[in-house]
């Protein structure tokens, strides 16, 4: 039986000529290999060029910032996280950059989170311990925590990540890069990457999504989220936006809005902030569906105004939004029309077909893995022990993150569940529904 | 000398009724405290509660029995309201003819403290141990018991016992009832737990919240308001216009309609007036209304307030003389617990089990103690254990043992020997010993009693020391 699938499919190769392959492979061809490895090479490498050419200005610029010595605000807002938070300060007090200011907020916690907040606080281990009594979701967190900043620049954090010893210096050099950056993005690795299959997957596709992809949307001027758990603000900006509006997804809202204020968003891959992703596919895909409705909920319909000439229009804004909805929404659905069109045209070669896309996108993410790698400043595991999984990702992301999103980008669009997500509190979610935020 | 028909005979402030003479004090001035000891009762005109309280307290916290043991009666019967007072006098009478109801408690009284022998105790928590569990013994008082007092340094008083402390010490009490309980003098149950300042141990605090940062009680309090439909979260003062008294939010510019709707006040926010830091907790702080040290409340020094009750051997201490407590012996040096002496005695016990030396242990009992330590200061008396102690150290060997059973009894291991040399040292000893004493103490006679055992592995410790001592008076 293996025998005739091989011989098969060694003469399917055999048969295919250069039209022949187009025609049955475009959508690796022309979507998935151009733009997210010809392309993301390229630009890798224009990105590692222009950082050697401009050396003497970052190490300006790291000089003028040490110099100045600014108070930088960190607000770490959450509900729950007390068991967390000694592992975040201990990494903090770690920091090579002193003259920050840490304030932890409390969204109204029914574990011991203020006992623990207040013992911090106590300790002199943070600065503050703010707690609403009643919860109110993570922007007003954050917004009330905002309220007692006194830092030129302010720092989100999520409470169970834990950070680089020099995350918080390297996440503000960017500011002194370029006066016009408004909020700089960290980059966020997975510290339980051992854990199971599924966080050694997600291991992977950070590295490939974050680590290299945001370098590369940054680098083009289209880089689009600032991850909740490792973000830098100014606080002027943020004192125009009047903080966050309410979530899920509140973190590429903002930086939606800065945008629209004029300042540039900028990726630091060296800021290296470490956080603990979901450990099951069940947990996973609850959290995938919140995310993925963001992009139907904030690019398509809270921010449409982007896409449209007006008076606040700008073409990179333009360009990110076009890539984004691109990329993730109308190729998203174009997949399930090639394989339709497959399933069509060639139903008797379909088994090669699907044993040949996989053999080029496993070939593909094996290469993007060992010669990326290269443009990685650092790594929190060793490289050999992904290797293994690398076959898995086409199974993970072609399949199984493709089918969750494409449930996310249905379920908003037709039944608006973000508002319904009890990651916000119902309270705020009708207004955000009734005034379409 | 004035009859007034009743066999009452009033002489200078004595009134002789029935064979008994009682002291009739009107007067603060009037007060003699030697006066005291020469009748067998005092009655108090009692014409105010702080007059009262005064001649109650200077009799009763007077430190020879004579004085602090005397029955006192309150005339004219005003009523007594002050608790403290109260649990110090043995009654009222509402005129001088009452006197005959009084007769029976007096002559109670009087024969109970005839009962006790008075001891001269080596120390002053044993001098205030014996004086309140004399007391309690003549007044057939077995409770004591933690009356809630205002005037007290701990809010609470053991009258017959904090009478002999001024405010600011009255603290001391509590260590002095730990210190009886231990010795089984009293047994106690819990009553409450009061917090006394770090600085001065007094009880009379002040609680306030107070800033963080620079500790003003002076601050403002706002509410915190979330507006639901953009996020804000800010003080109410954030939503407040200058036009009207509606609330209109500062980032989006919608006007609050309805609490719980559209917006809700989750948490508050004080300002202090002092130094303008906001913040949400208050420290609370205590302070100390005798020493004004403001103390954080986690500093304050808890203690818990006991009730307790007169043992029986706490009864038989009251009338033989308390001379010492376990913790006066034990800074005798080169003695050890007498815990200590009970484990080194277990592991010796243990080593013989397994050996086939032949270890002892002996003990050296002075047999009139009362007698004794009637007639020396606490400060000799502990002179005279170090005496002891010294000579019986210098006739045996470095690694025996000395403890104290009681402040008369003595307990010494002498290991590694055979019986009949441990009795020769041992007597040896006491030749040392009586020689001692009638060169130091001329004219006091002090009798030894003495037992060597040799160790036996199928016995325990208790039992060795328990047979050792059983014959001692």
């Amino acid at each position: 039986m293996i025998d005739e699938i091989i011989d098969n499919y060694i003469r399917f190769l055999g048969s295919l000529t250069v039209e022949h392959f187009i025609r049955l492979f475009w959508f690796f061809i022309f979507f998935e290999f151009i733009r997210y490895f010809m392309i993301e090479f390229v630009v890798l490498n224009l990105w590692k060029l222009s950082k050697w050419l401009n050396r003497s200005e970052y190490d300006k610029a790291r000089q003028e910032f040490l110099f100045e010595n600014p108070l930088i605000s960190i607000i770490i807002p959450g509900k729950n996280e007390g068991k967390h938070i000694y592992k975040l300060i201990n990494s903090l007090k770690e920091q090579t950059y002193a003259n920050v200011q840490v304030i932890v907020i409390d969204d109204g916690s029914d574990d011991d989170t203020p006992t623990i907040g207040r013992d911090l606080e106590r300790a002199g281990l943070i600065d503050l311990f703010i707690r609403n009594e009643i919860r109110g979701g993570k922007a007003s967190a954050a917004n009330f925590g905002l309220r007692f900043t006194k830092g030129k620049y302010i720092i989100h954090m999520d409470a169970d990540c834990s950070y680089d010893r020099d995350a918080i210096e390297k996440i503000i050099i960017p500011f002194y890069l370029d006066k016009m950056v408004g909020g700089v993005g960290g980059n966020v690795m997975v510290r339980n990457y051992d854990e199971s299959l599924v966080t050694s997957l997600q291991a992977i596709e950070y590295y490939d999504t974050i680590s290299i992809g945001r370098s590369v949307t940054s680098y083009l001027g289209i880089y689009r989220i600032i991850s909740g758990a490792f973000g830098a603000f100014r606080a002027d900006v943020l004192e125009q936006m009047k903080g966050w509006d309410i979530g899920p997804g509140l973190d590429g809202d903002i930086t939606v809005k800065v945008r629209k204020l004029g300042y540039k968003i900028k990726f630091e891959q060296d800021a290296v902030c470490l956080t603990s992703v979901p450990n099951t596919f069940k947990k996973l895909t609850k959290q995938r569906l919140r995310w993925d409705k963001s992009l139907i909920r904030f690019r398509v319909r809270k921010h449409k105004d982007v896409l449209f000439p007006n008076q606040a229009f700008k073409f990179s804004n333009f360009i990110s939004f076009v890539e984004n909805i691109t990329y993730n929404l109308i190729l998203n659905f174009k997949w399930y029309f090639y394989l339709i069109d497959m399933v069509i045209n060639y139903p008797s070669l379909i088994a090669n077909i699907l044993i040949t896309n996989f053999l080029l996108y496993t070939i593909t993410n094996f290469l993007k893995f060992v010669i990326y790698s290269l443009y990685r400043t650092r790594s929190n595991a060793p490289y050999s022990h992904f290797l293994i999984y690398i076959p898995g990702m086409v199974l993970y992301f072609g399949y199984y993150l493709r089918i969750v999103r494409t449930i996310a980008y249905l379920q908003e669009f037709f039944f608006k569940l973000s508002y319904k997500d009890p990651w916000n509190p119902e309270k705020t979610s009708v207004h955000a529904k009734r005034l379409k935020l | 000398m004035e009859d007034n028909g009743n066999n009452i005979k009033v002489n200078d402030s004595v009134i002789e009724y029935s064979g008994f003479t009682f002291l009739l004090i009107d007067a603060l001035d009037s007060l003699n405290v030697d006066k005291v000891q020469f009748n067998n009762a005092v009655i108090v005109d009692g014409k105010d509660p702080d007059f009262i309280r005064q001649i109650v307290r200077r009799i009763r916290s007077n430190n020879s029995p004579d004085i602090y043991l005397k029955p006192i009666f309150i005339l004219k019967g005003i009523n007594i309201i002050d608790p403290f007072v109260n649990k110090l006098v043995d009654g009222t009478i509402f005129s001088l003819e009452q006197i005959e109801f009084i007769v029976p408690t007096v002559e109670k009284i009087l024969t109970k403290v005839s009962d006790l022998k008075f001891t001269n105790s080596i120390s002053f928590e044993a001098q205030m141990i014996e004086k309140t569990i004399n007391f309690m013994y003549t007044c057939d008082v077995y409770d004591l018991e933690p009356v809630p007092y205002v005037y007290a340094g701990i809010n609470y008083s053991y009258p017959i016992l904090s009478v002999n402390f001024r405010q600011s010490e009255e603290y001391i009490v509590l260590d002095i009832l730990d210190i009886a309980e231990r010795e089984g003098i009293f047994e106690s149950e819990y009553f409450d737990r009061i917090y006394l300042c770090s600085n001065c141990s007094n009880g009379h605090l002040t609680y306030r919240e107070v800033c963080p940062k620079c500790g003003s009680s002076n601050s403002t309090t706002e509410d915190i308001v979330h507006h639901f439909p953009c996020g804000y979260v800010g003080p109410i003062s954030d939503f407040k216009n200058e036009i009207d008294d509606q609330l209109d939010c500062p980032k989006c510019n919608k006007r609050l309609r309805h609490i719980g709707v559209d917006y809700d006040k989750p948490s508050i926010l004080h300002e202090c007036k002092g130094c303008a830091h906001k913040f949400q907790d208050y420290n609370v702080k205590a302070k100390c209304l005798s020493c004004l040290t403001d103390n954080g409340v986690e500093m304050l020094k808890g203690r818990e307030i006991r009730k307790y009750k007169l043992t029986k051997k706490g009864e038989l201490a009251a009338i033989n003389g308390f001379v010492s407590t376990s913790k006066d012996i034990e800074e005798i040096i080169g003695t050890v617990k007498f815990d200590t002496f009970k484990t080194m005695l277990k592991y010796e016990i243990e080593r013989l089990r397994q050996t086939e030396g032949s270890s002892n242990i002996c003990a050296i009992h002075i047999s009139n103690p009362s007698q004794v330590y009637s007639k020396i200061g606490s400060e000799v008396q502990k002179g005279l254990l170090k005496d002891l102690v010294r000579v019986i150290r210098s006739n045996i060997r470095s690694s025996d043992v000395i403890t104290f059973q009681s402040s008369s009894t003595i307990v010494l291991s002498m290991n590694e020997i055979p019986n009949r040399i441990a009795k020769r040292i041992l007597e040896e000893i006491i030749v040392m010993l009586k020689r001692l004493m009638s060169t130091a103490f001329k004219n006091m006679e002090v009798d030894f009693e003495t037992n060597v055992m040799s160790l036996d592995y199928k016995l325990s410790p208790e039992l060795h020391i328990q047979q050792l001592t059983k014959d001692f008076k």
